[in-house]
């Protein structure tokens, strides 16, 4: 338990200092990263309550994101703006307008209560059959995002989100999704999660129904993804169905396989090492086409210097930097009396 | 030809062979015996390279293999019949015995001749050669396993429990095979529960018992020790 | 009638494609049990190989046979890059590695080449048109038809008639008893990489001939399309494969006679919740591969 409150205020504490360190500076910049951080922390934290604990590779939770940011909009675009965002939305919507923050609460549960219908009989599947359907999990989401016109504006972009989100509100939501990520990893559930992650047939054997188990975390991991995308949205204020699909998703799991899916620490670290890297990278890129190296606009180089980051990491340290202990865990180990595990 | 030498082999933090050593002569046939869980066969995979051993030695005519690849244990010259008797069911008994001489497959006549031998030695084989392995009956999948690993004209045949779950008079007719298969002049290595049956063929024998070599001898010896049932029970 | 064998041309070499997708998919899975996400990339590298050399003043045929050998390349590059170094360690861990050299091939193509789409060079007879029956179809469905039949015969040769097919076979059942007969491994895995580039690279060029452009994200289609056909046709059968390809032609091309307008823009939501609903019901697919598997 020590552990755990330690594990939470290191890396809580780092969240903070992020947040308080880019106030300071007062560069506008420096204020949409740590937002864009937050936000990230969200959906990294919502993946790794899943596939941290499950061991199973999801594809599809930056669909569930995208449910998030679309529900939040549509619970709060302006009554005015409504027919000129969405000329063909239904007639028991137009006149729904409410608070952004109740709205960001509302669509997390819209996203979960989707992720519990959706994914209810999914949770058999193990191995390439849980990947393959989790994968066209996504292309359905994102195939359903981009036609159904009458509330998602179709491909095209959707204007108009209010402008909701800023650091303060997205640290305290990566906040409550760090002490979630804690608290369930530590659960009855979570823990039999792992241990059927770790042996199926063993966990299964003494009596964990892991389907179950499974879809709890599924389900979980969906309302944090849900309200990160809706935070997402309310930060942005215009979004296509592109913004959620497969590049969002190559992102969000280059943090978590890079920090380490396992533990709630790789999940935290990642998302910072990465977002640096991230911002890094695109500022590098601006610089290039500012300076005119080629004829063309340099893209695709963030992209490829995570991959490669990516694929070495599973090459050299297959569990991601934070690979089996928390943080907390292993300064115990280091400087502490010995505790029980816990 | 074959020196095993404190040999161990692990599953993790289970130990299923924990330091044996003996050894095969040419043309001898040597049997493992012992329990179920002894280490006979996690023995016998480790020797065919499909485990990779946590310590100790294997040499094969003086040269160190251990822990080589099974494709580099094939080519050195021992051939493996599986205790799981791994036929290709979906594979036809022809094409079967013709991936056991994968490693010769240059040498036509060779293995022609050798296609000639062993359905002399299993005329059933040579009857079903079109129809798929998978629809044979134990026993016939038993011989079509022995065939194909003979194909490759080992030096050494690692056996693994042939007679498992088969009714006894094919038993016995396996057994009469691994006799003509040792006039043949290969080594054989014999890995059996079937104590009475494998000390019969056999030259000799070593009783293993927890990972560990707890008797060894000739055949005769081994048969005429009192003590053998305490040895596989455990006393 | 006319309608009928406008249908079946339309099945026919839409069901080749397919088939011949999810064959090479399907080859390296059956092999080692693992989904290669960098599998459309292959038809993306034969797309812009062509590109590349399309200045040169070499026959077509030429560079059509560069630009698939070029896909051989990146299939066996892909097993040495994404899978061999992490596929002792996870399954999880080869389906990430492979995700990410996916995109790290399309973003080299963004950064390297451009995000806009570029025209491949074809030969005259991609455009032209015949009339089958007072049905009008492009000569390219028919080049696709054969081409698919060539394909498969010669597959279907290789697997059956020639050692290494049978040892690849073998393999797919049960990998370490092949190798236990001598059966080298890394020449199986590369042998079957090498097979689903070419085929990769022949579909892609037959793909590609549709729209005579190739973009960074081409190859996303051809995956999930691969995926769909596997899934339909068990997930470790090769003749499956094939028939699920077929199957897929067959929906897809009368979902898009019979629905509407309205609702043929959730085609791909509807046969991907097929997909589901499959493996739902059965989770290697409908068609049973091999007995039994394993990983080495």
């Amino acid at each position: 338990m020590k552990r755990n409150l330690l594990t939470f205020f290191i890396l809580g504490g780092l969240i903070l200092l992020a947040v308080v360190a880019s106030q300071v500076v007062g560069i506008r910049l420096y204020d949409r990263v740590a937002t864009n951080l937050c936000i990230s922390l969200t959906l990294v934290l919502g993946l790794q309550v899943f596939m941290g604990n499950s061991g199973i590779l999801s594809f599809a939770h930056i669909g569930f994101m995208g449910i998030g940011a679309y529900a939040s909009a549509l619970l709060t675009i302006p009554t005015m703006m409504k027919g000129m965002a969405l000329p063909d939305l239904y007639p028991f919507l137009k006149d729904v307008q409410l608070s952004p923050y109740i709205a960001i609460a509302v669509s997390g549960l819209v996203a979960a209560l989707v992720a519990a219908i959706v994914s209810y009989p999914l949770m058999r599947l193990s191995d390439a059959a849980a990947v393959i359907t989790s994968f066209a999990l996504l292309v359905v989401l994102h195939t359903v995002m981009t036609h159904w016109s009458a509330l998602t504006n179709g491909p095209r972009t959707l204007f108009g989100v209010p402008k909701a989100t800023d650091v303060k509100l997205a640290a305290l939501v990566a906040l409550l999704a760090l002490v979630t990520a804690l608290a369930f990893k530590e659960s009855r559930t979570g823990k039999l999660l792992r241990a059927s992650r770790d042996d199926e047939r063993a966990a299964a054997a003494v009596g964990a129904r892991i389907p179950q188990l499974r879809w709890r975390a599924f389900i979980l991991a969906a309302l944090f993804t849900g309200i990160g995308g809706a935070l997402w949205g309310h930060f942005i204020t215009s979004f296509s169905p592109r913004a959620f699909y497969l590049k969002e998703t190559f992102l969000i799991l280059s943090m978590l396989v890079i920090g380490g899916a396992n533990t709630v620490t790789g999940a935290v670290i990642g998302t910072f090492i990465v977002t640096a890297a991230y911002e890094s990278l695109r500022g590098i890129e601006g610089l290039l086409n500012e300076a005119k190296v080629s004829s063309q606009p340099v893209i695709g180089l963030t992209e490829i210097v995570l991959a490669l980051a990516m694929m070495a990491i599973l090459v050299l340290r297959p569990g991601g930097l934070f690979p089996t202990r928390e943080i907390g865990a292993l300064l115990a180990r280091r400087f502490g009396r010995p505790e029980k595990s816990g | 030809m074959l020196e095993v030498t404190d040999l161990e082999v692990r599953y993790g933090a289970i130990r299923a062979v924990r330091g044996i050593s003996f050894s095969v002569s040419s043309g001898e046939l040597v049997t493992l015996l012992g329990a179920n869980g002894a280490g006979k066969s996690s023995t016998l995979r480790c020797i065919a390279g499909a485990l990779k051993s946590a310590g100790g030695s294997i040499r094969l005519d003086g040269e160190n293999v251990t822990s080589a690849k099974p494709e580099i244990m094939v080519r050195k010259g021992v051939a493996t019949v599986p205790e799981t008797r791994d036929v290709f069911p979906d594979l036809t008994v022809d094409e079967n015995l013709r991936l056991g001489s994968y490693t010769r497959r240059a040498d036509r006549s060779g293995v022609n001749a050798d296609r000639e031998r062993m359905f002399e030695l299993f005329p059933r084989l040579a009857e079903r050669l079109s129809q798929p392995a998978g629809t044979l009956s134990g026993g016939e999948q038993q011989m079509l396993v022995i065939a194909r690993a003979m194909m490759s004209r080992p030096k050494v045949l690692l056996l693994d429990e042939p007679s498992l779950g088969l009714a006894p008079v094919i038993v016995d007719q396996i057994f009469e095979l691994i006799a003509k298969l040792k006039q043949t002049g290969v080594t054989i290595l014999l890995v059996e529960q079937n104590v009475t049956e494998a000390l019969a063929v056999a030259d000799r024998a070593y009783v293993m018992r927890l990972g560990k070599v707890a008797a060894a001898g000739t055949a005769a010896e081994i048969s005429a020790a009192t003590d053998i049932d305490a040895l596989y029970l455990g006393g | 009638m006319t309608f009928a064998i406008q249908f079946l041309i339309n099945v026919l070499s839409l069901g080749g494609a397919y088939a011949l997708m999810a064959l090479g998919l399907v080859i390296v899975y059956g092999i080692l049990r693992l989904v290669n996400f960098a599998y459309g990339e292959l038809i993306m590298v034969t797309g812009y190989t062509l590109f590349l050399i399309s200045g040169s003043a070499l026959p077509w045929f030429v560079m059509a046979a560069a630009a698939v050998a070029m896909a051989v390349v990146t299939g066996i590059a892909t097993d040495y890059i994404a899978f061999r170094p992490v596929r002792a360690k996870s399954v999880t861990a080869v389906l990430i590695t492979s995700f990410a050299f996916s995109t790290l091939l399309q973003n080299a193509a963004l950064l390297f080449i451009s995000p806009r789409p570029r025209v491949i060079p074809l030969p005259e007879i991609f455009s032209r048109t015949v009339e089958i029956g007072g049905a009008i179809t492009p000569m390219r469905n028919l080049l696709t038809i054969a081409a698919a039949v060539i394909l498969l015969a010669l597959f279907a040769f290789l697997m059956r008639r020639t050692v290494l097919g049978i040892a690849m076979r073998a393999a797919a059942t049960n990998f370490t008893m092949a190798r236990m007969l001598g059966v080298p491994a890394n020449l199986i895995i590369s042998s079957a990489f090498a097979i689903s580039g070419f085929i990769a690279g022949v579909v892609g060029l037959l793909w590609m001939g549709r729209i005579g452009t190739v973009v960074p994200g081409i190859g996303l289609e051809p995956l999930l399309v691969a995926f769909i056909a596997t899934i339909i046709g068990g997930m470790r059968s090769l003749t499956g494969a094939v028939i699920g390809g077929f199957v897929l032609a067959f929906i897809d091309t009368s979902l898009n006679y019979t629905l509407p307008q309205e609702l043929l823009k959730f085609r791909d939501a509807f046969t991907f919740s097929l997909v589901i609903l499959i493996l739902l019901w059965r989770p290697e697919g409908l068609m049973r591969g091999p007995a039994t598997g394993q990983r080495t």
